[in-house]
């Protein structure tokens, strides 16, 4: 993808990169020099990619120039941070995890081996540990149906994120 | 079963130093920072790895020669062994 990629990312309180502790500003463009995965570029999500990188504040952000697609994450070498979405808050992230728990419970909650992740997805999300009893989640849907399993949770979950967060996909604009 | 790319949290501390040093390949780098994502046990631990090499490079510690020439020994000993 090349142009200017709309996509989201999730920063620690305060616009801190959670990884580096790069403090993000606003509106203003963030040159990484080039991509190199992992260790130099901008790092943001498609849709697709947000319910593996949950955090405390989501952002737009903008990214400029040749922006890399991976499994999990997008490369670019500079992005700019549009705009927060505001609705992305500490009771959203609850109710995400209820819905994580509501399919873990329809998925393996009649199957005996399973049954218990249920109830951890649950302590997670009643804890507060909503990224892991997410994880846990899509772990329960990977034990029962392999990794076809594993990614169909973490679709559910992604598209739950989309709809409550009006999000569309990273797009070319 | 378990996914080809999940990390325990020991491989997570165990390959912390590797983080810390940027010596890892990307694709574990990755794995490692999505464990972070979930385990507060792993990121605190990272947290008190990186708050530690902070305090210790204000460290000004100058051991005797005698002392110093010891552990260097000791160090040499250790490494042959």
């Amino acid at each position: 993808m090349a142009g200017i990629v709309i996509a989201y990312k999730f920063l620690s309180s305060g616009r801190i990169a959670p990884f580096t502790g790069f403090g993000w500003p606003v509106g203003e463009w963030v040159d990484a020099g080039g991509i190199d995965p992992c260790r130099h570029g901008v790092h943001a999500c498609s849709v697709h990619h947000l319910p593996i990188w949950l955090d405390t504040e989501l952002w737009e952000i903008e990214l400029g120039g040749e922006v890399l697609e991976q499994a999990r994450k997008l490369v670019a070498p500079r992005g700019r941070l549009v705009r927060r979405v505001e609705s992305w808050n500490a009771v959203l992230l609850r109710e995400f995890g209820l819905a994580c728990l509501r399919r873990t419970r329809e998925r393996v909650g009649s199957l005996p081996i399973l049954s218990g992740y249920v109830a951890d997805v649950g302590r997670h999300v009643v804890g507060g540990r909503v990224p892991l009893g997410a994880f846990a989640a899509a772990r329960a849907a990977e034990l029962r149906d392999g990794s076809r399993g594993y990614e169909q949770e973490r679709g559910s979950q992604a598209a739950w994120l989309a709809e409550r967060l009006g999000l569309e996909r990273a797009d070319v604009v | 079963m378990r996914l080809d790319r999940e990390l325990a949290c020991q491989e997570v501390v165990e390959l912390m130093t590797a983080y810390l040093d940027d010596v890892l390949d990307p694709l574990d780098r990755e794995r490692f920072e999505e464990h972070l994502v979930f385990c507060d046990g792993c990121s605190n631990y990272l947290e008190q790895m990186r708050a530690t090499i902070v305090l210790a490079g204000h460290v000004s510690l100058e051991l005797p020669p005698a002392l110093e020439e010891r552990l260097l020994e000791a160090f040499r000993g250790w490494r042959g062994s």
